[in-house]
């Protein structure tokens, strides 16, 4: 009998980037092997700074300690150079932490979801060790196979040759996010209790919470 | 092992229930693993004038599971002097399937007809032929959980033909995108008490 | 003498004595095993429930022979254990030793629930991510700033607060007991509710957790600070077993 040093814990997240805002959203179940649920409401997406939140979802305790190093080295940062950390380097520096354990990795998808310095929404996703991009959703967790399609295809329009590309306004894409993850919650026995959505815009980061399916 | 298998040669089905029709739909991709050989492999057949079956998963089972069912229907219907109604096809099929409980066909097959009172039918059944039959959609194939949450959000009762139409298409391609065993153009069927309405699709060529 | 034939002839071994009872690590000896210390939990415990009641926690334990499970740490600290005891024991010791490090401070701090949750949460964390984990699930239980505190912290750093926490089997049966008459009523569920709660949990994980006896013990920890029961039974009726073959 040896010891595995990883288990997951379920969930998804999602982020959507608008035009002067951005939107993540993350259940809160923690689930354990074999169907058990831990809790109902353990938070997975955290605020960072004042225009950029994280989720980061698989191994809860690897998010955990993620989570905990990035606010870390936001601080150090914040007394070396007397700013906040803007998002995009914010995105590589999460880059090179998640890099800097390759060979014993955590074991978490992660979203950060802020505004650039521009003002403009931008979603970062990477992987469990690092390689990230720049995109405009993405979705991550159990359910991430259940959300993302679903995204592409009503935010970015895909397949609607007739439909008009404007922007996407906020309230459109919090139906979206609700949408999915009430879709999810159905489905996927790993994602459901509460769904926390956060807003950053430019007057700074908003939470709300829902209700979702509890079986 | 059988996770491998059923994804060898990808593809992915999906059927949707609507006001008094029904609609099926597949991909069109053929492949080995990642190696793409074929894009004119839909996934569905015509069992009777009133109901289709489309099959996903290893493509030799496909082959000889849709050659099996043909000969039963038509013995059926020797026999019976009648069409076989899509309850009775779908039971047939998992008795089929089961007969190989030990040795499986790698398949997910999808039954979509409308029984003798046009009433519409859906249902999908494992590779070992436990059914289940559901009043909205089924999924089946290598995209099965992208096409689960596509659904599950576009999803609503009682849509006419052509509203239905574009949910599957809709929810078919933007799921089969997501998914690198299945693509290359997409074949729909909306069936009604009149006709048979039958689409193809384009969706990402790769 | 040497007594083992298969040894005559051959070079002395310096990294086994002749007995093979311990390995000396310290030679550097190709044929000797690597240096293993994952192991598998030997004297475990089975199940903690622990959940919050109007102004306190509760927490306990079904036991395996007559062992305490229950330890308290500070005023308001109350630790539940479930899993290997023997790593309860150095986790006893290891609070133990910075909670008296904390009063010769003395600079009128105490380590808080709270606190001692976090410790907790990242010396096992630490551990997993050695390979070398404390095999247990932790339950920490007390009172700080006015209101309950429930924690649980597992051997791979997994760690949650509910108003309603159990561990091992109990999760899948205690569980949805506690959750139906906990989750909403934290605030008014009164001492005596919760006791019978207690009692009630603790029959059923005896009916159906092989490896539980029907003793128990329950924590409360209060703004008047913590108080451990003495050894519970559960009333139990077996009276079925005389329906079953092969019952005496």
């Amino acid at each position: 009998m040896s010891f595995y040093p990883y288990t997951d814990n379920g969930g998804s997240a999602l982020a959507i980037a608008g035009e002067d805002y951005c939107l993540l959203a993350s259940d809160t179940r923690q689930s354990g092997e074999d169907y058990k649920i831990h809790a109902g409401y353990v938070p997975k997406a955290f605020k960072l700074t004042d225009s950029c939140v994280y989720a980061g979802v698989g191994f809860s305790a690897d998010g955990v300690a993620l989570v905990k190093r990035v606010r870390q080295s936001i601080e150090w940062y914040r007394h070396a150079h007397e700013k906040t950390m803007s998002t995009p380097a914010l995105a590589q520096m999460i880059a090179t932490v998640l890099y800097s354990k390759r060979f014993f990795p955590y074991y978490v998808g992660t979203i950060l979801g802020g505004l650039d310095e521009n003002g403009r929404g931008v979603v970062y996703s990477f992987d469990p060790v690092g390689s990230f991009e720049a995109e405009l959703h993405k979705a991550v967790g159990s359910g991430a196979e259940l959300i993302q399609p679903f995204l592409d295809n009503q935010v970015n329009l895909k397949f609607l040759p007739e439909v008009e590309r404007t922007p996407l306004p906020l309230d459109v894409a919090l139906q979206i996010a609700k949408d999915a993850f009430t879709s999810a919650a159905e489905r996927d026995t790993k994602t459901g209790d509460y769904l926390e959505i956060f807003i950053i815009d430019r007057e700074g980061v908003n939470v709300e919470r829902f209700d979702l399916k509890r079986d | 092992m059988s996770s491998e298998i059923d994804e060898y040669n990808g593809g992915s089905v999906l059927a949707m229930l609507g006001k008094n029709c029904v609609a099926i739909a597949s991909d069109k991709r053929f492949g080995m693993k990642l190696m793409t050989l074929g894009t004119e492999f839909p996934k569905i057949f015509q069992a009777t004038d009133k109901i289709y079956i489309a099959m996903a998963g290893l493509a030799t089972d496909i082959q000889t599971l849709s050659e099996l069912i043909r000969y039963k229907i038509n013995m059926y219907k020797l026999r019976e002097e009648r069409e076989i109604e899509p309850t009775t096809l779908a039971y047939m099929v998992a008795s089929t399937l089961y007969e190989r409980r030990f040795s499986p066909y790698y398949v997910s097959p999808l039954i979509a007809g409308l029984d003798k009172n046009n009433k519409p039918y859906i249902c999908n059944m494992d590779l070992i032929g436990c059914v289940t039959t559901t009043n909205d959609f089924v999924v089946g194939g290598a995209a099965d959980d992208c096409l689960l949450g596509t659904c599950e959000a576009l999803y609503e009762p009682d849509l006419e033909p052509e509203d239905l139409f574009e949910t599957i298409s809709q929810s078919l391609i933007s799921a089969v995108d997501r998914n690198a065993a299945s693509g290359w153009g997409a074949v729909v069927h909306v069936l009604t008490p009149e006709r048979v309405i039958t689409r193809t699709l384009k969706t990402r060529q790769d | 003498m040497d007594h083992f034939p298969n040894y005559w002839g051959m070079p002395p071994q310096e990294s086994f004595d002749r007995y093979n009872i311990f390995q000396d690590k310290t030679k550097n000896n190709a044929i000797s095993d690597p240096t293993t210390n994952t192991k598998q939990p030997i004297v475990t415990g089975t199940s903690v429930i622990a959940f919050k009641y109007k102004d306190a926690s509760f927490g306990s334990l079904a036991r395996y022979r007559e062992v305490e499970r229950l330890y308290p740490v500070g005023e308001y600290t109350v630790l539940a254990s479930s899993g290997d005891f023997s790593d309860f024991q150095y986790v006893k010791h290891t609070l133990d030793k910075i909670m008296t490090k904390e009063y010769y401070t003395n600079d009128g701090h105490i380590l808080g629930t709270p606190h001692i949750y976090e410790y907790l949460s990242q010396v096992m964390y630490h551990r997993r991510s050695k390979l070398n984990p404390l095999w247990n699930a932790f339950v920490v239980g007390g009172y700080h700033n006015g209101e309950g505190y429930l924690g649980y912290v597992n051997l791979l750093g997994t760690t949650f607060q509910a108003s309603t926490i159990t561990t091992g089997i109990g999760m899948y049966m205690a569980s949805p007991l506690l959750r139906k008459a906990v989750e909403g009523h934290e605030d008014t569920l009164t001492e005596a509710e919760a006791v019978d709660l207690v009692e009630q949990v603790m029959r059923v994980l005896y009916y159906r957790d092989s490896q539980s006896i029907n003793r128990y013990q329950r924590a409360k920890i209060t703004a008047q600070g913590v108080e451990i029961s003495p050894l519970l039974s559960a009333p139990t009726d077996w009276s079925i077993g005389k329906d079953l073959r092969g019952y005496q």
